[in-house]
């Protein structure tokens, strides 16, 4: 439908001003050299009228590709989060059945003093191990069903900057030990907005803190606020960190996704806070530089 | 402390599961039983005495929380632990409206469920003596 | 001022006996408890809309008080106040269902705000609910 329209619209980007210019030309051999040429300036700025226009549908074209994309990727999600709080009440079952097991092979092994020393302190390893990883997957799932739960949101009145001003100083101190600067640029007057406090305070602690993971040490956290005149407000949290590499970016709100080492992170954070923006009717988006920076931006609703 | 053993009834449709932690908790000094559906364990509480009762949502038949109410009905001094693989806001608000219970996501280690176990019968001793006073 | 019920819990008790009386000199009903313990004993007696919860506890430490007070009482509204701005606990506890994380020391007004916020979720949430 799309390849069509912009097919189309590219042919009448050429076939206008040809037309305008072919009409003109008899005018011009009958009529004199000044109708030709107001004719071939009339053709001339029709081409450029048309082709200003023709920019503009292409303009709007992408962004409704960008909407589509963002429809797709929320719809996606939900998706996702259905399934594996599915998988994840599934698996917590069996999960406690092995925990029992290892906890009564450990209660038997205790009590008993048949094998030899060396055998014994192989068996409690393994009987530690067991109940570490059970105890290790018993974190994700129980993560996962509290991201996949449906918490409705509380919708209040929210002084953004000052919400936001409050979790910077709370990463402030630790982001400056690694001589990592935040710095604010707040649009003053910004408009009350409905949202749901306790839930904006976790996506911006949550993206702050990316933001000083994606540095390490000597950079610049840039958040900033303005009002978009579209009844939408807009936060961005700038990094001046590594970067994110292209193929990443359209996993980077997949639940599980993650770049972190296995064992540090469960690769939920975003996803949560793709999940809790668009609770309140905003949306994430991101945009990234390898070794230039990254940039979250979230727009909200003034009013729901 | 008396040495009075809390007696509690395991009520889990998944045999090994219910089976094991019965073991597990009698090593814990609490009596534990078993029920593996909603209309034993209603059976066994109108018939014996029990001061705990540990609860699965998702049974067939009867789920958990239909037996909750019954379970409330025929004791409401009882005290009540849901222990779950399934957890959601919905089922828990559900459950709050029931009152008196609580509230544990499997996989659960047994020291905290034996811990849960003892605060919850203490809670029902303290009860049954304010009930007792009140006439 | 809306009238709600505050529970303070802190073991530092030189700053849980002024907190409170600060706060009852506000005209605000608030009680001080020194551990989580202690809050959770009283949570079973009484009912209290708002909690403030000190992070840095011995035994309990104010992210399991949290954990165990949302498991439990999840309609009351809890504001964490920490002494050491820590970002992990700071997640945990926005992530457990925390009303707000307050950086020690907070100016009084700012902190009832606060509770006059939390109160207003609380109310709006019951609301919701029903």
């Amino acid at each position: 439908m799309k390849e069509n329209f912009s097919g189309r619209s590219r042919f009448v980007n050429y076939l206008v001003p040809l037309c305008l210019f072919a009409a003109s030309w008899p005018v011009g051999r009958t009529g004199g050299a000044l109708y030709a040429l107001g004719a071939l300036i009339l053709a001339g700025l029709s081409f450029f009228l048309f082709r200003h226009l023709v920019h503009q549908i292409n303009q709007a074209e992408q962004r409704s590709c960008e909407l589509d994309e963002q429809l797709i990727q929320s719809q996606k999600l939900a998706a996702i989060g259905e399934l594996s709080s599915g998988i994840a009440h599934e698996i917590n079952n069996p999960l406690a059945i092995i925990g029992q097991e290892v906890e009564w092979l450990r209660h038997l092994f205790e009590t008993s003093t048949l094998q030899e020393e060396k055998d014994r302190g192989e068996f409690s390893d393994s009987l530690k191990q067991i109940s570490s990883q059970v105890d290790r997957c018993r974190d994700i799932t129980h993560k996962l069903l509290n991201f996949a739960r449906k918490m409705d949101p509380v919708m209040q009145a929210v002084e953004l900057n000052r919400l936001i001003d409050d979790m910077a100083a709370l990463v402030e101190k630790e982001a400056k030990l690694n001589n990592i600067n935040i710095i604010r640029e707040f649009q003053k007057d910004l408009p009350l907005v409905t949202s749901d406090p306790p839930f904006l305070r976790q996506v911006i602690l949550n993206l702050l803190n990316n933001a000083t993971y994606a540095i390490e040490a000597n950079g610049t956290i840039t958040i900033s606020t303005k009002d978009n005149k579209d009844g939408r407000v807009e936060i961005a949290v700038a990094d001046t960190g590594r970067g994110i590499p292209k193929e990443h970016l359209k996993k980077i709100f997949d639940p599980f996704f993650t770049t972190k080492p296995p064992g540090k992170g469960t690769g939920l954070g975003l996803s949560i806070c793709h999940g809790i923006i668009q609770r309140v009717g905003g949306t994430i988006s991101v945009i990234s530089q390898l070794d230039r920076g990254t940039t979250f931006t979230i727009r909200l609703p003034i009013a729901p | 402390m008396s040495s009075y053993k809390p007696k509690v009834l395991v009520v889990d449709d998944e045999a090994r599961f219910r089976e094991t932690l019965i073991k597990l908790l009698n090593t814990k000094l609490i009596e534990a039983t078993g029920a593996e559906s909603g209309m034993e364990a209603i059976e066994k509480i109108t018939e014996n005495k029990y001061d705990v009762i540990l609860l699965d949502v998702r049974m067939p038949g009867m789920t958990g929380i239909e037996a909750l109410a019954k379970i409330k009905k025929i004791d409401p001094l009882l005290e009540v632990i849901i222990l779950t693989g399934h957890a959601s806001v919905d089922t828990a608000i559900e459950i709050m409206k029931h009152g008196g219970c609580e509230y544990l996501l499997k996989p659960c280690p047994v020291d905290e469920l034996t811990a849960r176990i003892d605060a919850a019968y203490e809670r029902k001793v303290t009860r049954t003596k304010v009930k007792a006073k009140t006439p | 001022m809306p009238s709600f019920k505050v529970l303070v819990v802190d073991d530092e008790f030189d700053f849980l006996e002024t907190i409170v009386k600060r706060l009852q000199k506000r005209k605000i009903d608030a009680t001080g408890v020194g551990s989580g313990l202690e809050a959770l004993k009283l949570l079973e007696e009484t009912s209290f809309d708002i909690l403030i919860l000190d992070v840095k506890m011995p035994k309990m430490d104010g992210i399991e008080t949290l954990k165990e007070i949302k498991r439990r009482w999840p309609a009351v509204e809890v504001i964490m106040l920490t002494g050491h701005a820590s970002v992990e606990s700071g997640m945990q506890g926005m992530q457990l269902g925390a009303f707000d994380y307050v950086m020690k020391p907070a100016k009084l007004d700012d902190l009832i705000e606060k509770m006059v916020q939390a109160y207003e979720r609380k109310l709006l949430r019951e609301k919701q609910i029903r």
